[in-house]
């Protein structure tokens, strides 16, 4: 390169062919990145699966004491609707004596207190849990009952006795609005 | 650890070939045409239609082969592009093998010390021929299954080791599980194209070592930055046929869903495949078809031992007039095939099928060696 440093000098500046190196690696790297992104973009999910990932739920129409079921990313979540002495009872509860100490801000979104969304999958064998209807089997806490292995839980989804020893998992989630909550 | 002992750790535990002669070492030829980089853009182009297949693969599903490539050019993330990559990279693979043998036959390079060469170009372009044709039989589209079902029907009907092979390779008539076993051999047979591609790397570079050239250069950057520009036009056309012309060379019928009741009207394959298609339509028994594809395949091969030259004798006109022909004729053949509503195709295919053979085991023996003297 020692001539085209040469050369450069003389003009003062950068050459022709200097310029010209930089132009064809430049378009040459555009090139390469316009042919190797729909390899990568392909191998994305489409638009259906980006879809279901972020599920939208409407949840204004669950009853007081009851839960629905909606399956995301091919797990039941369990959407509950508290009652207002549920949330009393929950919040009333010391959060130390607990088998898995978890608050009741920690379970519910601040601004949404009545609504619990977790996985329904009993936390030590994986079982559906059972108790969203009223008139289910729901144990001493009002909450949840695994037909498994007979752990318990209470309506906030925290473990409170059985063999089972870590609270339900709380999905991803957030309200867009009132009425709606969206996954992922 | 300094570089060079680590170098040598690793160059005693994984000892990988030595460096190529020739790419810094001045050993090749100066002023090759552009041409002589066809085998580099043919690598090029196997490469992107193996990147492409595999993101194929991901979503084809041979069960239900049309609607699932629907599928890939709808709804997949940048499917259709992924899926203009390998139709049009086909298309371009082609026309650059088409190309390349055709020079090698212009320019006599299948002359020793070049007959090992040749030999693994022919046998690349059986092996793409034999690929391109599982491609398109896992398109699926209406012309495609036609093609399937009587090449099904036919290999399992055989008697025999033909019968056996064919029983085995199609797993009876076409129907479930065809369209799977052939994706398979589909891309293990591509990777064979990749292994008789780096097979005849191997050979041209021994063949260049051979060569004592009167100019000599290396290889970077005079022939690397020729490869590029090369590559750049060949790119080029690639994009242009890839976004302008995209079925270029495909029978529009082969985009309709196949129908096993209804055959189409035209069962044209697509423009590589055309040229051995008329050879094997010619045949009326299916062992003749077959073995008139081969008997194509086999005079190329033979060309080193057809043509009676000495391989410093003079280039007659003649036989470049023939090669003009002999361009022609594969034209014709690949012609006569897809416009079935010409009456006077069928005797037109015999013709050029008959003039090919002659070309090769008649011709070119008489006027190399009527030329030599």
């Amino acid at each position: 390169m020692a001539d085209t440093s040469q050369h450069a000098m003389e003009h003062g500046g950068e050459s022709r062919r200097d310029f010209l190196k930089i132009l064809t690696v430049a378009s040459g790297a555009v090139g390469a990145g316009a042919v190797i992104w729909p390899f990568i973009d392909a191998l994305g999910p489409d638009a259906n699966g980006t879809a279901a990932a972020h599920l939208i739920v409407n949840v204004a129409g669950i009853p007081e004491n009851s839960a629905i079921t909606v399956t995301w990313n091919g797990l039941p979540i369990y959407i509950r609707k508290l009652t207002a002495q549920q949330i009393a009872d929950t919040k009333a509860v010391v959060t130390s004596t607990l088998v898995d100490p978890a608050s009741f801000n920690s379970r519910v979104k601040p601004g949404y207190d009545s609504f619990v969304v977790v996985v329904g999958l009993n936390t030590g064998s994986p079982c559906a849990l059972e108790g969203n209807a009223p008139a289910d089997p729901r144990g001493p806490f009002d909450g949840w009952l695994s037909p498994c292995d007979g752990s318990v839980y209470d309506p906030l989804g925290r473990v409170r006795g059985g063999p089972s020893t870590k609270n339900l998992v709380i999905p991803r989630f957030k309200f867009i609005n009132d009425a709606q909550i969206q996954f992922g | 650890m300094s570089t060079d002992v680590k170098k040598s750790w690793q160059a005693t535990r994984l000892p990988c070939p030595a460096k190529e002669t020739g790419s810094c070492t001045p050993t090749l030829e100066r002023g090759a045409p552009y041409l002589a980089r066809l085998p580099a853009l043919i690598t090029g182009a196997a490469l992107l239609l193996l990147a492409s297949g595999f993101v194929l693969a991901v979503y084809y599903n041979p069960d239900h082969g049309f609607a699932s490539i629907q599928f890939i050019a709808r709804n997949v993330n940048s499917g259709w592009l992924i899926q203009g990559f390998h139709t049009t990279g086909a298309t371009m693979l082609f026309a650059a093998v088409y190309l390349l043998l055709f020079r090698d036959i212009y320019r006599r390079a299948y002359t020793a010390p070049g007959e090992l060469v040749w030999l693994l170009r022919v046998k690349l372009f059986a092996l793409l021929l034999l690929v391109g044709w599982l491609g398109y039989a896992l398109s699926d589209g209406a012309v495609a299954y036609w093609s399937l079902t009587d090449a099904a029907n036919a290999a399992t009907g055989l008697g025999g080791v033909a019968g056996v092979i064919g029983r085995w390779f199609f797993g009876g008539p076409n129907g479930a599980g065809t369209l799977a076993r052939l994706e398979v051999f589909h891309a293990v047979l591509a990777l064979a194209v990749l292994g008789a591609l780096g097979a005849h790397r191997c050979a041209t570079r021994a063949l260049a070592r051979q060569a004592k050239p009167k100019h000599p250069v290396s290889c970077h950057p005079y022939y690397t930055a020729q490869t590029f520009a090369a590559f750049t036009v060949f790119a080029l056309i690639f994009a242009v046929l890839m976004f302008f012309a995209p079925h270029y060379g495909l029978n529009p019928l082969n985009r309709a869903a196949a129908d096993s009741l209804i055959i189409p009207a035209v069962l044209s394959p697509p423009w590589y495949l055309a040229p051995v298609s008329a050879v094997a339509s010619v045949f009326s028994t299916t062992l003749g078809s077959i073995f008139g594809v081969i008997a194509m395949l086999a005079v190329l091969a033979a060309l080193p031992w057809l043509d009676r030259s000495s391989p410093t004798g003079k280039r007659g006109l003649v036989y470049r007039l023939l090669m003009g022909l002999l361009l022609l004729d594969v034209i014709g053949l690949g012609w006569s095939v897809s416009d079935p509503a010409c009456t006077i195709s069928g005797g037109l295919t015999v013709f050029f099928t008959i003039w090919y053979f002659f070309h090769f085991l008649v011709l070119t023996p008489l006027v190399t060696a009527l030329e030599a003297k």
